[in-house]
């Protein structure tokens, strides 16, 4: 036990009542209200919520961030001590760069691409602290090495498209990390990363925040990244905090119906769709200027009362250090809720079916341009990017294939040559007795009518000035499956397949939400009663409530068509959920295969349990094996020989000789029973006897 | 232990043109001692402390009361404040004993720690007491045993022996020369896992070591199972 000193336990930065609008045409209007917390030195609050719940607007706020037409509107932010409301522009930069550091979603917006990172680095230093430029740059080493950088001199050098997206987040949160500053902003820093990365800038986050006392303010959609790097949790709904409470006691026990809703609505990790249901929740987060007069949440909420209706709810403390906006924050028991529809668990596919896909030995290489004098004569030795190399797999009907891996693996490469847009480079690919292999404008229309997909971003594959029903029509007039004068009745059918109203016909994509565009893009890819269904991500870019409607959907027409499904997912637990089969792709090979359930217990494939290591969950008792990847994902130009895992692998020394035969001989498919393969060269007894990466706690 | 991993980071700190009134609010409110007084950059520029905050009646002796308002108004942190250059300062990388012994040298109760100019953090003799507790673990429960020992070689070894060879738990241990018997030294050490009697028995068996005191700390009293 140890006692520090009582300053320790004053907040670094104290938030109370703050209201920021932003100015329009129709007046002001409130995107934040009545916001109050408080963050320790060496604590990390974290802010959860879906979009448009004003997260980032109260971070922006915090450093008078909000654009021309935003102000603070009522509040206080006191840091350290003093107000931050009312300070000049100038005095607000001084403080930024000396006390308040930021960290953002992409860290290319805050790199400038025309300078070395050295360069920008030290400028941090040669500004703030006036700090001699050798000096400066010897420190830049220093803090690229506390982050964990390989090679930090060479990085140094480099430009910032030079290095990979995980390690400009490193360049971003080490500069930010310069100015050893009191508070640490930081708005969805790994959103864009792997989730190997992502664990990794994570655990990098937990350092640095114990090591140099910082207060972080961690703001994520994510509640399983939440439930890993923070101390106490803020759910923001609509502009306003509803519950704020330690990490474990919001988790263990959510008292506002909204937190219980978004713990509902994300799959857990070891969950399937036959065993457990995601349950959205029903409407959408209210526009600013559209606010009920009473509680925000009431029209979504399964407990609305009328007292919920008649006043604005004050946040109260429910119990000490945990603070709901609800009336009815007392009577509200998560394990005593019922879903307001009822919901049942699918079916488990059976995957004894006949296969629908078969893929042999399939290659999708690239050919890559070289400047060379004998490239320029036709002499040099052409160089390939294998982003696919020698995958086989066979796929049954009605089965839900997951593919994941890390970007760059290969896994869209996969699907986009499985549709045609993508040519093939070598192998097979049979779909229902056709060869898939010739190009894709010589195939019939009915193969090309049998083999649908759903895009990742359902914003950029809708014709943005064709109505909804218009955009509907066009697959079912091409593949001709219903006759012209059915048409309208076969979209409206169509739209209701996907819980959207005939209503919906005729408005623009604008018009809809990111979840209705998703539907929409859905019920397209199931105009034509594909059989196999390729999903690139199909709710990545989806809030947790809206994600968790969109599975439920495809699972259902899924079911009810019959349909195979092979869908790409970076989140673990979503592909655990909605999959029978798994594979799990690294540098262009398949490293493992099998039913779901198998893929997520040992035995596994070395890389498989540091994905699974790596997955944040939202649950902070559930523990977890601390295996990271070292490195980046090799070039795909030039794969590592043997076992192209052995570069990185953290098992590799459990062979003879540190894994030498990892390194020169390409691996055997061990197989694990039930059709679990596994490529790797660790005896299945060993691997085996691997800890699972992943402990659930007993329920 | 190094001043870096005891010293209080981020401290509460103001600019130089900055009213002395509102340095009073941080004082006040804070409940604080020492405010650093920092320019562009975290760059150490001086010190306020309470006693930085008592102006002369002299002064105020010939002024009516508005001119004592426009008078206090005007009075600006970096007016009063002390100037870094009188100010003793440490390094993060110095020692507590070598912070301790600077502050008993320059009679002053808390020192700026910095790095080149820029304060990193501050470290006061309420950061000091706080170390000297935990590191004779104030806060452990367990019994608390002052032994007084010859300073001949093997002494203080046989003493942990034959606390570590009975399986009890050692928590903390600090050794010091007996006031005014400077050839003994006073041990005290925080032992958890034996009953009170068990551990006078241990050390009535150590030759030449005399148990000076034993008590209680932190509601500690071991129940054999």
């Amino acid at each position: 036990m140890r006692r520090s000193e009582d300053i320790a336990n004053r907040p670094v930065v104290k938030v109370e009542n703050l209201g920021i609008a932003y100015e329009t045409s129709a007046g002001d209007v409130l995107a934040v209200r009545d916001v109050s917390f408080e963050i320790f030195r060496g604590e990390a609050l974290g802010i959860v919520g879906e979009s448009g719940c004003g997260k980032s607007t109260v971070a922006f706020g915090m450093v008078n961030y909000l654009g021309r037409n935003g102000k603070i509107a009522h509040g206080s932010i006191s840091f350290q001590g003093q107000s931050l409301v009312g300070r000049s522009p100038e005095e607000l930069r001084r403080l930024r760069g000396d006390q308040i550091a930021m960290v953002y979603q992409d860290p290319m917006t805050s790199l400038n691409p025309v300078l070395r990172i050295g360069k920008q680095m030290a400028e941090v230093l040669m500004t703030h602290r006036g700090m001699a430029k050798e000096e400066a740059r010897e420190r830049c080493v220093t803090m690229l090495r506390k982050v964990n950088m390989p090679d930090p001199e060479l990085v140094l050098q480099k430009y910032p498209h030079q290095i990979s997206g995980g390690q400009q987040q490193r360049v971003v949160i080490a500069m930010a990390m310069l100015n050893n500053p009191a508070l640490l902003v930081m708005d969805e820093p790994t959103t864009a990363l792997d989730v190997t990365v992502e664990a990794t800038v994570l655990d990098l986050v937990d350092d640095l925040r114990r090591e140099f006392d910082t207060a972080i303010m961690f703001i994520s959609h994510n509640l399983g990244v939440i439930a890993r790097v923070c101390d106490r949790v803020a759910v923001m709904y609509a502009g306003e905090v509803v519950e704020i409470a330690s990490v474990h006691e919001l988790f263990a026990n959510p008292r506002h119906p909204y937190t219980q809703g978004l713990i509902r609505c994300v799959p857990r990790l070891g969950r399937s769709k036959a065993s457990s249901v995601l349950y959205p929740i029903p409407g959408r987060v209210p526009s600013p200027d559209n606010q009920p007069a009473g509680c925000t949440f009431e029209p979504r909420c399964d407990y609305a009362h009328e007292s919920c209706r008649a006043k604005r709810i004050p946040l109260r403390e429910f119990q000490p250090n945990h603070r709901v906006r609800c009336l009815f924050a007392e009577e509200i028991d998560a394990s005593q809720w019922t879903p307001s529809e009822a919901l049942i668990p699918l079916a488990q596919a059976s995957p004894d079916s006949e296969p629908i896909l078969e893929v042999d030995s399939l290659k999708t290489y690239y050919r890559q341009a070289s400047s060379s004098a004998l490239s320029l004569i036709g002499l040099a030795k052409p160089r390939y990017l294998k982003a696919v190399d020698d995958v086989s797999f066979s796929l049954p009907k009605g089965i839900t294939l997951g593919v994941v891996g890390e970007s760059g693996c290969g896994k869209s490469t996969l699907i986009k040559t499985i549709i045609g847009l993508e040519e093939l480079s070598g192998g097979k690919i049979e779909f229902m007795g056709v060869d898939l292999g010739g190009k894709v404008n010589k195939r019939d229309m009915a193969t090309i009518r049998e083999l649908q997909m759903v895009f990742q971003n359902p914003n950029a594959t809708m014709n943005p000035s064709y109505p909804i029903g218009r955009q509907l029509e066009r697959p079912l007039r091409r593949f001709k499956i219903v006759p012209p004068s059915e048409i309208r009745a076969e979209v409206v059918r169509l739209l209701r397949a996907v819980k959207l109203d005939e209503h919906y016909y005729d408005r623009l994509p604008n018009q809809l939400s990111g979840g209705e565009k998703q539907r929409v893009g859905i019920a397209r890819a199931f105009a034509g009663r594909p059989d196999l269904v390729l999903c690139d991500e199909p709710v990545s870019a989806l809030d947790v409530s809206v994600q968790a409607a969109v599975l439920n959907l495809l699972a259902e027409i899924q079911q009810q068509q019959n349909t195979t499904l092979l869908m790409i997912a970076h989140d673990l637990s979503v592909v655990r959920f909605f999959s029978d089969m798994i594979a799990v792709m690294y540098l262009g090979q398949i490293v493992e295969i099998g039913p779901a359930e198998a893929i997520y217990a040992p035995p596994y494939h070395p890389y498989t349990e540091s994905l699974l290591a790596a997955v944040p969950i939202p649950d902070p008792t559930v523990e977890q094996a601390h295996v990271r990847l070292s490195g980046n994902v090799p070039s795909p130009l030039d794969p590592p020989s043997g076992c192209r895992f052995h570069t990185r692998c953290p098992r590799r020394h459990l062979l003879p000789d540190d894994g030498k035969l990892c390194t020169t001989t390409v691996p055997p498919w061990q197989e694990a029973g039930d059709g679990h393969r596994i490529f790797c060269h660790i005896p299945l007894d060993q691997l085996r006897a691997f800890e699972p990466a992943v402990k659930m706690s007993q329920e | 232990m190094l001043v870096k991993d005891y010293m209080l980071q981020h401290p509460i700190m103001i600019e130089p043109h900055k009213r002395l009134a509102d340095a009073r609010a941080l004082l006040v409110e804070n409940e604080i001692y020492y405010l650093p007084v920092v320019g562009d950059g975290k760059r150490f520029l001086g010190m306020i402390t309470p006693p930085r905050l008592a102006i002369p009646p002299e002064r105020m002796a010939s002024l009516d009361v508005w001119e004592i308002s426009n008078y206090l108004a005007n009075l600006t942190v970096e007016k009063v404040m002390l100037k870094a250059r009188d100010l003793p300062t440490i390094g993060p990388h110095a020692t507590l004993e070598e912070a301790s012994q600077l502050m008993i040298k320059t009679k002053v109760g808390g020192l700026a720690v910095l790095e080149g100019p820029v304060v990193l953090g501050l470290i006061t003799d309420n950061h000091l007491l706080v170390e000297l507790s935990n590191l004779l673990g104030a806060f452990e429960p367990g019994w608390r045993v002052t032994v007084r020992i010859k300073g001949k070689r093997g002494d203080l070894l046989r003493l942990i022996r034959a606390v570590t060879d009975r399986d009890w738990t050692i928590m903390a241990l600090g050794n010091v020369r007996t006031p005014k018997k400077p050839d003994d030294w006073d041990v005290v050490l925080k032992v958890v896992g034996c009953t009170r009697e068990e551990l006078v028995d241990a050390i009535a068996q150590l030759d030449g070591q005399v148990l000076r005191d034993i008590r209680e700390t932190a509601s500690y009293a071991y129940v054999k199972s």
